[in-house]
């Protein structure tokens, strides 16, 4: 049994890339699931992933400039990230359109100018690890700029958290003192695009936004508080991140869509047995005929 | 009544514009500390275009509103609620985010918090509702606890859109004394009436709107004049009836 449970969950790490890859995996699932929370509760789900694409130009131009190098990618991609949403921003004020609509032109737009990119400086497989990752391959700088990256995340929304609450909660709060609200949603922009600089390394960029948003909607069927919706997706991310890579070297398949599969199986998972709004919360609320209302 | 003391709130010949339209214009007065001046006027006649004037949220055209009142202590309640009810948030929570203005972004609750934010549920009667989400909570019930958050955040400055409409009776006879208690410490309170009978129990002052003017007049000239009218008297061109 203990030799079995040592294959399976210890003897992995034995390998390097493993051991900086399970250490890269937890890192984001710290930062990115808190940040999907926030994005479910302000119903700005898909504009996680139009920020995805939006840092794909960026990430691109480093490419083109510097190689494979991280550092280099990853900046590009952050300010060409934040420039779209600054673009999208602008444009959406400028002709009344609404920002999503606004920022879903922006995103197909970068879609296909980072693929016209790197298509054209690189190969099909440098296309391959831009879009979908390769966590494997991460080194210990990588690993560092990633760790980093969360860590300032995690900060910074420690800082912002009541504001960022009250401003999802009711907007009219902060106005009624005179406070612009704006400058909370940049920032949280601003955290988005950092979060998906430092995700687009191990899972590509189409694919980071998985491990922000599916723990998120996920914990939305295991609580009805905010720590609980933090601390399930936190914990749910970190299962998927961890689990995923298992699953990947065990069965040899691809690291990035077997944590974002698995991720999307806990989703599944939530959405038949969650405690509530599941389909197992609904069946239990016919047969039951009244009951107190209650909160975890 | 109301111990009425010095104004911290005044207006000066404001001329304020939506959309490039005038709406009102020579709105000037001092909106007394510790009394509660009901705002009154028929439907578009600019009852929010001043509100959001004093808000600061409307640069007036020209005029300027006089507030010293710190921005912390100023509460703003429209009637139209941004609050977002699916939002994973209990009564005491809610409550107990009225601190935070104060309070800073990452100071924690004492004790002491948590216990005047009891008390502040218990004089609302929503006690019972603490960890009750904001979700399952009536119009009324949800009313109380938004007016829990303003007393936790210890407003100087009030500004109530219609507070009563859509609300049980029990949460008026609850909200009308805390109301008036608020005033009594001194708070700055400026509520947007339709209804005759609240008027009368409320109103230190009144501010009617009409035909892009301002008019302070006192409640009981308004009340004797349209008694038992109830609502106030507009017709449906926005016209005010009475004299004025």
């Amino acid at each position: 049994m203990w030799e079995l449970l040592n294959s399976w969950f210890i003897a992995p790490f034995d390998y390097g890339f493993m051991r900086r890859a399970v250490v890269a995996g937890l890192a984001l699932s710290l930062a990115a699931p808190t940040l999907g929370v926030f994005l479910v509760l302000r119903g700005m789900s898909l504009i996680g992933d139009a920020m995805a694409h939006a840092i794909l130009p960026g990430v691109a131009l480093g490419f083109l400039l510097a190689g494979f190098s991280l550092p280099v990618m990853s900046i590009s991609g952050i300010i060409f990230g934040i420039f779209v949403a600054l673009l999208a921003g602008a444009v959406s004020k400028m002709g009344g359109q609404r920002e999503d609509a606004a920022m879903a032109s922006f995103f197909i737009i970068s879609l296909a100018a980072g693929v016209m990119l790197i298509s054209l400086g690189g190969s099909s497989v440098d296309l391959t690890h831009v879009l979908f990752g390769s966590i494997l391959a991460i080194n210990s700088t990588a690993l560092l700029l990633i760790a980093s990256i969360s860590t300032l995340i995690v900060l910074i929304l420690a800082v912002i958290f009541r504001a960022l609450v009250v401003e999802c909660l009711d907007p009219l709060f902060l106005r009624g003192q005179g406070r612009r609200n704006q400058w909370i949603h940049s920032i949280f922009l601003g955290l988005l695009v950092l979060n998906l600089t430092a995700g687009f390394q191990t899972l590509g960029t189409l694919m980071a936004v998985g491990l922000m948003m599916l723990p998120a909607t996920s914990a939305r069927f295991w609580s009805k508080r905010l720590e609980g919706l933090i601390g399930i997706a936190i914990v749910l991310a970190m299962l998927a991140s961890t689990g995923g890579l298992l699953v990947s070297f065990h069965f040899d398949l691809p690291s990035g869509p077997s944590i974002i599969l698995l991720a999307g199986s806990g989703y599944l998972l939530s959405a038949l047995f969650g405690r509530y709004h599941s389909l197992a919360a609904r069946l239990r609320r016919k047969t039951t005929p009244l009951e107190t209302p209650s909160i975890t | 009544m109301s111990t009425q003391t010095a104004s911290r709130l005044g207006l000066h010949n404001l001329h304020l514009a939506q959309a490039r339209r005038s709406v009102l214009a020579g709105v000037s007065g001092e909106i007394n500390a510790g009394a509660i001046t009901a705002l009154i006027g028929a439907n578009g006649a600019g009852k929010s275009t001043l509100i959001q004037a004093i808000m600061g949220e409307l640069t007036p055209v020209s005029g300027e509103v006089v507030c010293t009142i710190a921005p912390e202590r100023r509460a703003w309640l429209p009637q139209q609620l941004a609050l977002d009810l699916t939002f994973p948030m209990s009564v005491e929570e809610l409550v107990m985010t009225g601190s935070w203005p104060s309070h800073g972004a990452l100071q924690g609750y004492c004790a002491a918090h948590y216990r005047k934010g009891r008390d502040i549920m218990a004089r609302l009667g929503i006690s019972h509702l603490a960890h009750r989400p904001l979700g399952e909570l009536s119009g009324g019930q949800r009313q109380r606890a938004l007016i829990g958050r303003t007393l936790m955040q210890e407003a100087e400055l009030l500004l109530l859109d219609e507070p009563f409409a859509n609300v049980d009776s029990e949460t008026v006879s609850v909200l009308v004394p805390i109301l008036r208690q608020m005033a009594d410490d001194g708070m700055t309170l400026i509520v947007v009436l339709h209804d005759m009978d609240h008027l009368q129990r409320l109103a230190d002052e009144v501010l009617l709107l009409e035909g892009g003017h301002a008019y302070w007049m006192l409640p009981d000239a308004l009340v004797s004049a349209h008694r038992p009218a109830n609502p106030l008297p507009f017709t449906s061109g926005g016209q005010y009836v009475g004299t004025t």
